[in-house]
């Protein structure tokens, strides 16, 4: 049997068993794991939610109606539409997006700090302080946010025993709590990227301009953050698509009225045990998330290649 | 010129306070409720300092149940996702230029896709693959453990790859060739070259794989099954009805977070000073009253300290009680209940007298209704007026008939919440007296007459 010219070049380096292995390891993870999963959950998301004794049956057919839903809501009637999921779909966006912003002001400083000051002892207790919220679990996280906004919490009692106000305020039910715990969740994810590429960024550089005379906004403008853009991107990326999918911060933290977009393919998957309808909705905050971060990365002109680095 | 230099440190450490503040903050404060002997985690009416809550925990079965669950998952995880990120990893050094960057955008997809997309995808597959493949093997397509190693495997196995690439990056393949050329087999060149030089990406990234699966909570919601781990059992515990047990289990780990990074950090100290040595450039031997481990490396120091308090903490909670505070505390809550209730009583009288002078009280007949079912405590038929002087009752209806706010503490609001233990001690204080002085039921109850006026 002839093997492609191409394959034989890569077993000659690898060995026949260990060639063979690597591509079962991979093709099993790329396969079975990533590519199968999500077609069969693309197909699923076409299909009725039909007992065991008809699927297969002449009912088992492709339908959209998982999707109008989300749209036209349950009756499925053209001009009212399902006003409550599409806005808490809206707002999910929205405030992941500007979680993400908050994240990008609030690290740049600091990745700055941490990027340039050449590692003395106190830059590198930084690190380590840094990185200790980042093990601890995303759960005990948004229990610590709830135990700090809570109604006898230390920020009401804090602000009740300066006199600020005379009665605690509800954060919870404000969704305060849900944006700074979210905004708290990820926030390493972006400071990490963007403190390895400023790091990398050479000293002489900001010394020459700052010689030539440029103002402090200059350097960043023109200097820093060009350099720094695969890191800033890298890292609004995963702040943004990890906010938007966000299961547990939801879950803990947000007030009673209003819902995260998972939170809705959560309920149907689990509570309604309508599969299909779960896979639909979780289908739409793929792809919207996925079309999002696509449109920034032209807009920004940033490559793929460079996320995760 | 200095002025200016002054201001922007100052602006600079105003900034990595308030910073630091906002990460480490919340955890320091949530470990501070694990020992307060109130039964809301809070540190703001702080009862008395307590071990209960380990004891709570250290008898939690589901909990327990909860860690065996993680572990056998995560050490699940690690193998498949270390085996699959080290052949992804191996593969993106040889694969075609052309298909480099289709192949990496796949392999990096999977840290960008929202956990709950890779769960129910997981659950989904697996299900139809069960009824495909026949009866026989749904017990294993719809095993907990199963579904969750692969669920979690299939994005954890990215961080992994990350990792051994760029370990790779620095590995000459003309190693491995030399090795051929001498007469190694594949195996053996991959078992004695390549997997030595990899030996610190594959401990890192076990670690990462390991924590990261621990941690899991998006995907795993879906997937679990009859298996919950530890982060499953935490979340719905957190969400239905919260007490400072799970700030204790939160006090543990970040103990433990906090041990594991100090060790770390001494350990790559010592062997910098170490390689410093070696390398002729002598560290100054200063006579200083420090042992030669710990000079010039802070992070051991803070270790040392750390373990230190930790081990009198640990050795005080075993001898260390309570009851003594907790007893002073119940009796200054009660003290402070019973003046609350002068308080009330005060008002009450006064609006009796103000509603005597204005002539026969018509809001009466309304508002007597709701005042004997009002409570539902065991003990209402000790208190002689059916518990309506419960101030339980009084700040529930305040909540609902917008009664003038009475002066309750800051906890009062969390009350509900607690449980047994508040609740009985509410109940018994009515029969502190104080209540005889006015016959009248519940009538005059502020709130009763605020919640008819509204209506």
């Amino acid at each position: 049997m002839a093997r492609p010219r191409l394959f034989a070049e890569y077993f000659r380096t690898n060995g026949r068993f260990l060639g063979i292995t690597m591509m079962l390891l991979v093709g099993f993870w790329i396969i079975v794991l990533i590519l199968l999963p999500q077609l069969s959950m693309l197909d699923f998301s076409f299909r009725y939610n039909l007992p065991p004794a008809e699927q297969g049956g002449p009912k088992d057919v492709y339908t959209l109606d998982n999707y109008r839903h989300l749209i036209y809501g349950a009756g499925g009637g053209e001009g009212s539409y399902n006003t409550v999921d599409l806005m808490v779909f809206g707002r999910t966006i929205l405030a992941a997006m500007a979680v993400t912003v908050a994240d990008l002001i609030l690290c740049y400083p600091l990745a700055y700090y941490l990027g340039q000051s050449r590692g003395s002892g106190f830059v590198r207790l930084l690190v380590v302080l840094l990185i200790i919220p980042y093990w601890i679990n995303e759960i005990l996280r948004a229990f610590a946010f709830r135990i700090i906004f809570a109604d006898g919490g230390i920020i009401n009692a804090a602000m009740m025993g300066l006199g600020l106000i005379d009665q605690p305020i509800d954060f919870i039910r404000a969704d305060i709590a849900l944006y700074t715990g979210l905004g708290y969740a990820y926030i390493l994810l972006m400071l990490f990227p963007m403190y390895n590429a400023i790091e990398s960024l050479d000293r002489n550089q900001i010394e020459a301009a700052r010689d030539m005379g440029a103002s402090w906004v200059h350097i960043h403008r023109r200097i820093v953050i060009p350099h720094a853009k695969p890191g800033i991107s890298s890292g609004m990326t995963m702040v943004f698509m990890l906010s938007a999918g966000a299961l547990a911060a939801p879950q803990i933290l947000g007030g009673p009225s209003s819902l995260w977009f998972t939170q809705l393919v959560y309920q149907w998957f689990n509570n309604s045990l309508n599969w299909q309808q779960g896979s639909a909705y979780a289908i739409v905050l793929l792809m919207a998330s996925i079309a999002i971060v696509l449109t920034f990365m032209k807009i920004f002109r940033v490559n793929m290649g460079d996320i995760g680095k | 010129m200095r002025h200016n230099v002054l201001v922007s440190r100052l602006a600079l450490g105003l900034y990595l306070v308030i910073f630091f503040g906002y990460l480490l903050g919340p955890l320091v404060i949530m470990s501070m409720t694990a020992f307060n002997s109130n039964p809301f985690p809070t540190i703001s009416p702080w009862d008395c300092f307590s071990f209960e809550w380990f004891q709570v925990l250290a008898d939690d079965e589901r909990i327990l149940r909860s860690i065996r669950n993680s572990v056998v998952i995560g050490l699940g995880t690690v193998v498949l996702s270390v085996a699959m990120g080290l052949a992804a990893a191996l593969l993106l050094t040889q694969i075609w230029p052309r298909w480099r960057a289709t192949y990496y955008t796949i392999i990096i997809a999977p840290i960008l896709i929202p956990g709950v997309v890779l769960g129910i995808s997981t659950v989904v597959f697996w299900d139809r693959m069960s009824r495909f493949l026949g009866p026989a093997t749904s017990d294993l397509f719809h095993n907990g453990i199963f579904l969750t190693v692969l669920g979690q495997s299939t994005f954890i196995a990215s961080y992994t790859m990350l990792v051994f690439v760029a370990r790779l990056q620095r590995y000459d393949p003309g190693l491995t060739e030399a090795a051929l050329d001498l007469g190694a087999t594949h195996v053996q060149a991959f078992r004695k070259i390549l997997l030595p030089f990899m030996r610190p990406a594959i401990a890192s990234a076990a670690v990462l794989a390991f924590l990261a699966s621990f941690e899991n909570y998006n995907t795993t919601t879906f997937t679990f099954g009859r298996y919950p781990t530890l982060t499953i059992e935490l979340a719905q515990k957190v969400r239905y009805g919260i007490n400072p047990s799970i700030s204790a289990l939160a006090f543990i780990i970040v103990m433990l977070t906090v041990f594991f990074a100090l060790s770390a950090e001494a350990w790559r100290r010592g062997r910098m000073k170490m390689a410093g040595q070696a390398g002729g450039d002598p560290v100054p031997q200063r006579a200083g009253i420090l042992p030669a481990f710990l000079r010039g490396n802070w992070a051991a120091v803070v270790l040392v300290l750390f373990s230190f308090v930790a081990i009198t903490l640990f050795w005080t909670a075993r001898s260390y009680s309570p009851e003594q505070c907790k007893a002073e505390v119940r009796a200054a809550k009660q003290a402070e209940a019973a003046k609350r209730r002068e308080e009330l009583l005060r008002r009450r009288e006064e609006m009796r007298r103000q509603q005597q002078m204005k002539g026969p009280d018509i809001f009466a007949p309304s508002g007597r209704p709701a005042a004997p079912g009002a409570s539902g405590r065991p003990d209402t038929d000790r208190a002689p007026f059916g518990g309506v002087f419960d101030p339980g009752n009084l700040e529930g209806q305040s909540g609902t008939g917008n009664a003038p706010r009475d002066g309750s503490p800051p906890q009062g609001g969390t009350e509900p919440q607690t449980g047994a233990g508040t609740g009985a001690e509410n109940g018994e204080e009515p029969g502190n007296g104080g209540n005889r002085t006015t016959p009248f039921g519940s009538v005059f109850d502020p709130g009763n007459l605020s919640g008819t006026a509204g209506n």
